[in-house]
């Protein structure tokens, strides 16, 4: 169980820091040891900045260790080089290993009233080829790029925009730089902090090469010739995209560098030369030399890594391929841990309230409706079958890792219970039968349901084909139908499709201070209300006015919680909101926690047996830091 | 004769432009294009899409004109040689299908090798020796492959291939010599990985070629001067050499114009699970998600090789047998 | 200069009247119909027959698939999960029992994370013959539960094993033919259609009806067969029923095959229509549907037929090859292209084998027909 303390007191002056200057003596690291004896390079002193970040080993599962080696890891498409900006998680503030924020590439964080955010640099952190990495990054971005309206394809993001207001941004030195808004912004944070983290920098001296206010003109034009491109605008932004990792010469702050120009198979990432962590004995982290990402057929994944063709993979593996996977342990030289994921629930059903049909649309209106369905679902077999049992039944809602759980949110109507289910259904009137048993709609006909879900994964079928048999004891035929995604997602949204099952909460393990925006109509993307969430998305242009009560509180809350003063008002807004959702089943959560397998080789240290592996938070191995993951050299040659 | 000519080329134009209509008709078919496969990939990752930037991509790559004018873009570009930009891999399709064709042809190749090496002596064995347990036998092993559904196999071979000779699974040659320049060590991992697809891929062609030669070879063999020969006194094997089998080379020389383009596009679906990198995943990807433009040049380009392949086929039968060339164009 | 020959010349006196007298199996050898004949040398090789008989059996079993099979389609059970095969014993400890199997003690095993069956000897489970199963519907008309075989009450009988929803495979198999043998034959019915029309009227006509027609099947034979397979799966709209989806694909594969048909039926009528019979029929006043239908295609129909046959296993396969690509039949239809996808993975091939079993009838039916396919054609022109 992880310790749960909040991470951002947004009401009061925080300050969060890291240790104090230090006084390490640095070791060179012996990849560069002939460069910099020959002059190509500055030595270690002169690389890591005048703070870097300590990074403290717990000493029982994590212990400080040699640098070297090369890590074999396989992904399934070439733009899966973003994966290393993902797994790298430099980040200027990021969640730590018990999902608090917590500053990183940044030295410090300063937050006023949860609206004022004071950003202080590390003196002397450079980027990847050397030059310095100031404040000059960040005004480049926001003046040159985000707020340039010439720069067609840049705007400043979401969650940089508070009631429609920007933020006030000011540089106060050349390591410190200030944000504010007029009213709190609690989105801020966990953006920086996320998988895919919000870019407030660039690297202005690379990409003012590209920028018609710093390059002449017929410079641009050879450059945007060259590129075929069809002017600098376009140029800039294709250069420049840092989460996309796809250019070798973009300078990174990330542990390691791509050193491959795509389209390739095999992409390497050597280490990054000015990285601005160093652990306890003075080593330069990462570890690591070099990651070599393959990449191959995503269905391949399983059997290579059986293969003992990676050295760390999660990606790619399924649960259902972990016999497989055990079997292959000895012979090819590599553990297979189990960590759990944390979404609010791995597969959920989700009624589309929005749905065309006016018959349904009144059933899945009906509260009892919908709990009859969650009644109806053997969950205990389903997590026997497909899980071994590993998995935990319930609701889709927060998970026992979080601060926020309670067990009756998770149980609430998931005890399997044919008898309370038909005794819903009959309570709602639908009485009539065929001889078969199927009940009959209002208009007569039968009740049958199409569950629609994406072709991607194996399990919602699997699974279907077991709530198949216990919906028929309640009397509703169940039909499956497989479909492509993006067609998937569409029908949802127009209200063609009834039914779907997909993924629950993305963020399974909140605390108060992360956002319930997933428990209220926000978002098209929200497949039980895909109409209303597009409403409060487009303001209104398009979509419908969410009409349900429960619904309009969950949406009065959502907007509440941002304003919250105190992180106990933010609490008590989620309590609600939980209690809402799971009374009213807006969801029908099937499974949680699911184990993810994560395979890794014999040889590597530092990884953890048991954890968390979620997106966001988390960025998979992100929170973990692979940057101090080790191969330990005694027993292993190094290849 | 040079009538003939011109009137066979003009003919192959006219096709390759109703071809080009049609693989864009095809390629555009299923619904949306390629930006709504890649939102619906972001917004199910739980990435918020920035609108901006979608009519940006939209703009970028002129999915938001008609589909006519698109084509047309398309075509005029063909024709200049400049074959279109890949959505996917933001780079002209030329370099895209650059870079997986010199290991298509070198798969090909083996693969042609094989089918002819594997098919040849079983087809003649079979024709010599009709009916008897031998010629069953070896038509047997030889259409056992055409029996087996392809990518079962590749995944078993690769697994067994594995187990047993360590060959690493998928690709043309070993990971950790992937960007490295080419040297013997290269060369031999290379051997040693196309031997589970062109067992794989070959197998299925060797059947159709024993069947084509046994037929042929029948055909020869029934044929007067044969019993004649054997009548007065020519040698059994001379006699198969001398005559029916330059006879029987037909469906050899036939079938160029046709393997070639044939076994391209044949081998897609075991290139995409070997993870080969051939020309057939590269295709499979750009076909899914719509990337019109590198679709669109391939599948062109391979109908451009089928048709030519024809014309060449046409030609080298001419050549190689008096009897069509004489016969004259019987339209 | 020896002896003279013997004279063959009779010397009886001519009789003009006289009509030669045959034997009855002399009649019944020179008067023989084609179709006949073409029987005759079929049975000459030996291998077709075996084949053929082979497919008889096969399709055969498609009408009394429920009856042949131990369960029902969608059958699972819970508590036998992956379990590899049982076979089939007849002598328990010496003492002959007749057919039954082992019953099988479970276990979940989590240091493996894999379950363990093991065959328990106490357990004797007598398979039952001509029993009460699973309950169906006779070709939806009545209802019915007997089944060829079944397991011993409170048994279980997984002859191949079960995947892994605890289904058994060897009974899902069973169902499967039903689909992938009927794929084959509606599909070369389609095909046939189109390639006879289309052909016939290209060779017969000649003219631009031949030069639209040969343009037609040259441009879609330059076309790869893999994207226009996917572009019309992929327009198949979205909320077609199973049912539908499986016409639609054989729609599709009809659709793709019927140019070289077409060709083929072409180059024959090409050459046929020169013949003197043809001319003549046409003198007699016969329009020219007659003549393609009565004259012409009688004289090359055992070519097509032997064509069409050896098409049928490309159409197999071609169906296993969508389902893999995702564009074909998908659960819960059950072909053997579904069963091979889901055997399609790690775990398939390196802890539960017996999923792959199904390729088995694959292959079998694949050769079957070539086989068949083989020996129509060379017995096609018994007149050689």
């Amino acid at each position: 169980m992880m310790n749960k303390y909040i991470a951002i007191a947004v009401s009061l002056f925080t300050v969060i820091t890291v240790e104090p200057a230090r006084a390490l003596d640095l070791i060179e690291t012996p990849a560069f040891k002939t460069d910099v004896a020959a002059g190509k390079m500055p030595p270690i002193s002169a690389r890591v900045p005048a703070n870097p970040s300590i990074v403290k080993f717990n000493g029982k599962t994590a212990v400080p260790g040699k640098q070297g080696g090369k890590l074999n890891i396989l992904m399934g498409r070439k733009k899966d080089t973003r994966q290393m900006v993902v797994y790298g998680y430099a980040r200027l503030v990021g969640y730590d290993e018990n999902f608090s924020i917590k500053p990183d590439i940044l030295a410090k964080m300063d937050v006023k009233e949860g609206r004022i955010f004071t950003l202080h640099l590390r003196r002397g952190h450079k980027w990847s080829d050397g030059h310095p990495f100031t404040a000059e990054d960040f005004r480049y971005y926001w003046e040159d790029v985000a707020t340039n309206t010439e720069v067609r394809n840049e705007s400043p993001p979401a969650a940089m925009i508070v009631n429609g207001e920007r933020p006030k941004f000011e540089v106060l030195d050349e390591v410190t730089i200030r944000y504010s808004w007029s009213k709190p912004n609690p989105f801020f944070l966990p953006r920086l902090a996320g998988a895919r983290p919000l870019y407030l920098f660039r690297p202005a001296h690379y990409q003012k090469k590209y920028h018609a206010k710093y390059t002449a003109a017929e410079t641009l034009q050879k450059q945007v010739k060259a590129a075929k491109k069809r002017n600098w605008v376009a140029l800039h932004y294709s250069v420049g995209q840092q989460y996309k990792n796809a250019n070798p010469n973009l300078p990174t702050l990330q542990p390691w560098m791509l050193a491959t120009k795509p389209p390739a198979k095999r992409f390497v990432f050597k280490r990054n030369p000015y990285y601005y962590r160093v652990d306890t004995k003075g080593q330069q982290l990462p570890y690591i030399d070099e990651v070599r990402m393959n990449v191959t057929n995503n269905k391949l994944i399983p059997i290579k890594t059986g293969g003992g063709e990676s050295d760390l993979q999660a990606r790619g593996l399924n649960f259902n391929n972990v016999t497989a996977l055990k079997q292959s342990e000895k012979q090819s030289g590599f553990k297979t841990n189990l960590w759990r994921t944390a979404k609010g629930a791995r597969w959920a059903l989700f009624p589309n309230l929005n749905t065309q049909d006016p018959m349904w649309r009144k059933l899945f209106r009906d509260v009892r409706f919908r709990r009859a369905l969650s009644l109806g679902i053997n969950r205990r077999e389903i997590n026997q079958v497909i899980y071994y049992g590993l998995a935990r039944e319930g609701n889709n809602t927060v998970l026992p890792e979080s601060p926020l759980y309670h067990p009756r949110f998770k149980n609430r109507f998931t005890k399997f219970d044919i008898t309370r289910a038909n005794a819903l259904l009959d309570d709602m009137g639908l009485t009539k039968k065929t001889p078969a048993g199927i009940r009959l709609l209002p208009n007569g006909k039968r009740m049958e349901l199409t569950v629609v879900f994406s072709t991607e994964e194996s399990e919602p079928s699997d699974i279907l084909e077991l709530i198949r048999d216990s919906w028929r004891d309640i009397g509703i035929k169940l039909f499956l139908k497989p479909m492509q995604r993006d067609v998937l997602r569409n029908r949802i949204f127009s209200g063609l499709v009834k039914m779907s099952m997909w993924f629950g909460l993305e963020n399974g393990i909140p605390s108060a201070d992360a956002s319930p925006q997933e428990l209220a109509p926000t978002t098209q993307q929200q497949l039980q209300w895909p109409k209303w969430g597009q409403f409060v998305e487009t303001r209104g242009r398009a979509g419908e006015a969410v009409d349900m009560p429960q619904a309009l509180r969950l949406s009065a809350l959502n907007k509440k919680w941002a304003e919250a003063p105190t992180q106990d008002g933010r609490r008590k807004i989620w309590i609600e909101m939980l209690d809402i959702y799971t009374k009213q089943l807006f969801s029908v959560g099937i499974i949680s926690s699911v184990p993810q397998v994560v395979v890794a080789s014999k040889h590597l240290r530092n990884v953890p047996k048991r954890a968390i592996y979620n997106w966001d938070p988390g960025a998979h191995f992100g929170v973990y830091r692979p940057d101090g993951f080790w191969f330990d050299a005694k027993k292993r040659k190094l290849n | 004769m040079f009538n003939y000519f011109v009137r066979r080329i003009l003919t192959m134009l006219l096709t390759l432009l109703v071809v080009s209509a049609l693989v864009f008709v095809i390629i555009q078919l299923p619904e949306g294009d390629y930006l709504t496969s890649y939102i619906a990939e972001l917004e199910s990752q739980g990435e918020a899409v920035d609108p901006q930037k979608i009519a940006y991509l939209k703009e970028e790559f002129g999915l938001d004109k008609p589909i006519w004018l698109q084509y047309l873009s398309w075509i005029g570009g063909v024709v200049q040689g400049d074959f279109g930009r890949s959505i996917e891999f933001d780079l002209p399709v030329t370099d895209v299908i650059g870079e997986v064709f010199v290991f298509s042809l070198i798969l090909n190749f083996s693969i042609i090798i094989f089918i002819y090496m594997v098919a040849f002596p079983i087809g003649v064995y079979s024709a010599t020796h009709q009916y008897s347990w031998g010629d069953h036998g070896l038509t047997f092993i030889g259409f056992i492959g055409l029996a087996t559904p392809n990518f079962l196999l590749a995944l078993i071979l690769m697994f067994l291939a594995r187990k047993y000779f360590g060959t690493s699974i998928g690709g043309l040659v070993d990971p950790s010599f992937e960007n490295k320049p080419w040297d013997f060590a290269k060369f031999m991992s290379l051997l040693e990985h196309l031997v589970v697809p062109v067992i794989v891929i070959g197998t299925s062609g060797t059947a159709g070629m024993i069947r084509r030669l046994r037929a042929n070879l029948l055909d020869e063999l029934h044929k007067q001067y044969v019993v004649t020969a054997r009548a007065k006194g020519l040698p059994e094997g001379k006699l198969l050499i001398k005559y029916p089998l330059r006879m029987a080379l037909n469906p050899f020389i036939a079938d160029i114009g046709n393997l070639l383009p044939q076994v391209i596009s044949g081998s897609v679906i075991v290139a995409v699970i070997m993870d080969l990198p051939t020309t057939g995943p590269v295709i499979l990807d750009a076909l899914r998600s719509q990337d019109m433009f590198l679709a669109g040049s391939f599948l062109l380009f391979v109908s451009l090789l089928t048709v030519v392949g024809m014309f060449v086929s046409d030609l080298l039968l001419a050549v190689l047998d008096p009897r069509i060339r004489l016969e004259g164009t019987r339209e | 200069m020896s002896e003279k020959l013997e004279h063959f010349v009779s010397a009886d006196p001519f009789n003009p009247l006289e009509v030669e007298e045959l034997s009855a199996e002399q009649e019944r050898f020179y008067m023989a119909s084609q179709w006949r004949m073409m029987w005759w040398r079929l049975k000459r090789h030996k291998i077709a027959v075996a084949a053929g008989a082979v497919l008889a059996v096969m399709y055969l079993s498609i009408f009394i698939t429920e009856f042949i099979a131990p369960y029902d389609l969608l059958n699972r059970h819970t508590d036998h999960i992956f379990a590899p095969p049982q076979q089939i014993h007849l002598f328990d400890q010496g003492k002959f029992v007749g057919p039954f199997v082992y019953g099988l003690d479970y276990k979940l095993n989590l240091e493996t994370l894999r379950r363990d069956y093991t065959p328990n000897p106490t357990r004797v489970q007598k398979l039952r013959f001509f029993c009460s199963g699973d309950k169906y519907e006779f070709w939806n008309l009545f209802e019915a539960d007997s089944h060829l075989i079944c397991p011993a009450k409170d048994g279980t009988f997984f002859f191949l094993g079960t995947d892994r929803l605890g289904r058994d495979v060897w009974s899902r198999m069973i169902y499967g033919a039903r689909i992938s043998l009927t794929v084959g034959i509606v599909g070369i019915a389609i095909s046939f259609l189109l390639g006879l029309t289309i052909g016939g009227a290209a060779g017969y006509f000649g003219g631009w009806v031949d030069n639209v027609a040969q343009r037609t099947i040259e441009i879609l034979r330059s076309i790869p067969e893999l994207p226009l397979w996917m572009g019309l799966s992929a327009a198949m709209p979205e909320d077609w029923s199973a049912i539908t989806v499986f016409f639609g694909l054989t729609i599709i594969l009809g659709l793709v095959d019927w140019p070289g048909l077409a060709r083929a039926v072409r180059s024959k009528l090409l050459a046929l229509r020169e013949e003197d019979f043809c001319t003549a029929a046409a003198l007699m006043g016969a329009p020219p549907k007659r003549i393609i239908a009565r004259h012409l295609l009688p004289n090359f129909m055992s070519h097509l037929i032997a064509s069409a046959t050896l098409s049928i296993p490309s159409m197999i396969l071609a169906e296993t090859a969508l389902s893999f690509l995702g564009l074909g039949l998908r659960p819960p239809v059950t072909s053997w292209g579904v069963l091979l996808v889901e055997a399609q993975n790690f775990q398939a091939v390196a802890v539960y084998p017996w999923l792959l079993f199904p390729a088995i009838p694959v292959i079998i039916t694949v050769l079957a027909f070539n086989f068949f396919g083989d020996g129509l054609r060379d017995a096609a022109d018994p007149y050689k």
